[in-house]
């Protein structure tokens, strides 16, 4: 899945890739790689202005934090960032069900007069 | 250390502290497209570099040799001008946050010394009196009109630029010049509010020598003329990071 076919919609996923705790950029890459079963594979440099939007609208918070020689920003969700991943799980499974019922009509469903 | 220059049997679990001379080409390619200078944006590109060296160790743990997994690392960061294209935006929203913040929070302070000084030297009560300003001479009721006008601007601006860099961003489609615009409008609603301050001091005093308060005709003049020389320079500052943006 390329970046155009995300498009608005990566902001809800690295929030929840964000959900279970708190990680830092490249961690956060492996995370979406994995839990999409590979499917999702954005250029990894597009992950971190990304994170820095996030943090600016508020929804997680960065700090440096060194471990294994490395200085890594580590980010982690804010309370605004968990209620803004509420609000993205809902719009989403109301568009999918709309555009699933679109693409797969019952075929009972469509009736000439 | 080179990691071109690492051994092939050193295990994939000791991690480089410093990349390739490929990554620090890649890291240089970013930052070269990113305004100002390169010291401004160091922490992105500590942010990055760590981001390269962990993905250089992933590719070897799966068992490429040290130059290849470099390689492998900054193909998979991606176009650096794509990237960049995703930090310029980042870089002018924060910067038009800022000056949005900064215009609003010194806004009331330097009208408070005006509206002080005014007082000070009864012009307020002058004005109050000559209240609805038709007895004013028309320059001064016009020119305190219009200092109210740029004022107004400059607030509204402000406002519209901190709505839009903070938690609407989610909502708001992606205009990443909207924000720098706005600061930019903000700003020279500054600089026009504070050189019109200015310009009625500068009046008043050739009109009526001794009837202002010295002390603080001179703080509010020289608060005007801070910020005049700061609102301008962060104007031109929005509009070339707006015209930097694709």
């Amino acid at each position: 899945m390329r970046a155009e076919a995300l498009k608005g919609h990566l902001d809800g996923i690295l929030l929840a890739v964000l959900e279970p705790g708190p990680g830092h950029g490249y961690a956060i890459m492996e995370a979406l790689r994995v839990r999409s079963g590979g499917q999702v594979d954005l250029p990894t440099g597009t992950v971190y202005p990304a994170l820095h939007r996030l943090e600016r609208a508020g929804l997680v918070q960065a700090s440096w934090s060194e471990a294994g020689g490395r200085r890594r920003r580590v980010y982690e969700l804010t309370p605004a960032g968990r209620r803004a991943l509420d609000t993205e799980r809902t719009t989403w499974q109301d568009f999918s069900a709309a555009v699933s019922a679109l693409l797969h009509p019952a075929p009972a469903a469509v009736t000439s007069p | 250390m080179n990691r071109l220059g690492t051994p092939a049997s050193v295990p994939a679990s000791v991690p480089a502290s410093v990349p390739a001379p490929a990554g620090e080409r890649y890291l240089a390619e970013v930052t070269a497209r990113l305004p100002g200078p390169a010291s401004a944006h160091s922490g992105i590109v500590a942010e990055l570099r760590c981001g390269l060296l962990d993905a250089t160790d992933s590719h070897r743990s799966a068992g490429l040799a040290p130059a290849q997994a470099a390689e492998a690392a900054i193909r998979e960061f991606g176009d650096p001008g794509q990237v960049a294209d995703g930090f310029r935006a980042e870089i002018a929203a924060r910067h038009a946050r800022r000056v949005a913040v900064i215009l609003l929070a010194t806004g009331p302070l330097v009208g408070l010394l005006w509206i002080g000084t005014a007082a000070a030297s009864h012009l307020a009560l002058g004005l109050a009196s000559a209240w609805p300003w038709t007895s004013l001479p028309a320059g001064l009721a016009a020119g305190i009109l219009l200092v109210a006008v740029a004022a107004a601007l400059t607030a509204w601006a402000a406002l519209f630029g901190i709505a839009m860099t903070g938690r609407l961003t989610r909502w708001l489609p992606a205009r990443p010049r909207r924000a720098p615009t706005a600061a930019a409008v903000a700003g020279f609603g500054a600089v026009g509010a504070d050189a019109l301050g200015l310009a009625l001091l500068a009046a008043e005093i050739a009109a009526a020598p001794g009837k202002l308060s010295p002390v603080l005709a001179a703080a509010a003049a020289a608060a005007s003329v801070a910020r005049l020389l700061l609102a301008r320079r962060a104007a031109y500052r929005c509009l070339a990071l707006r015209a930097s943006l694709a």
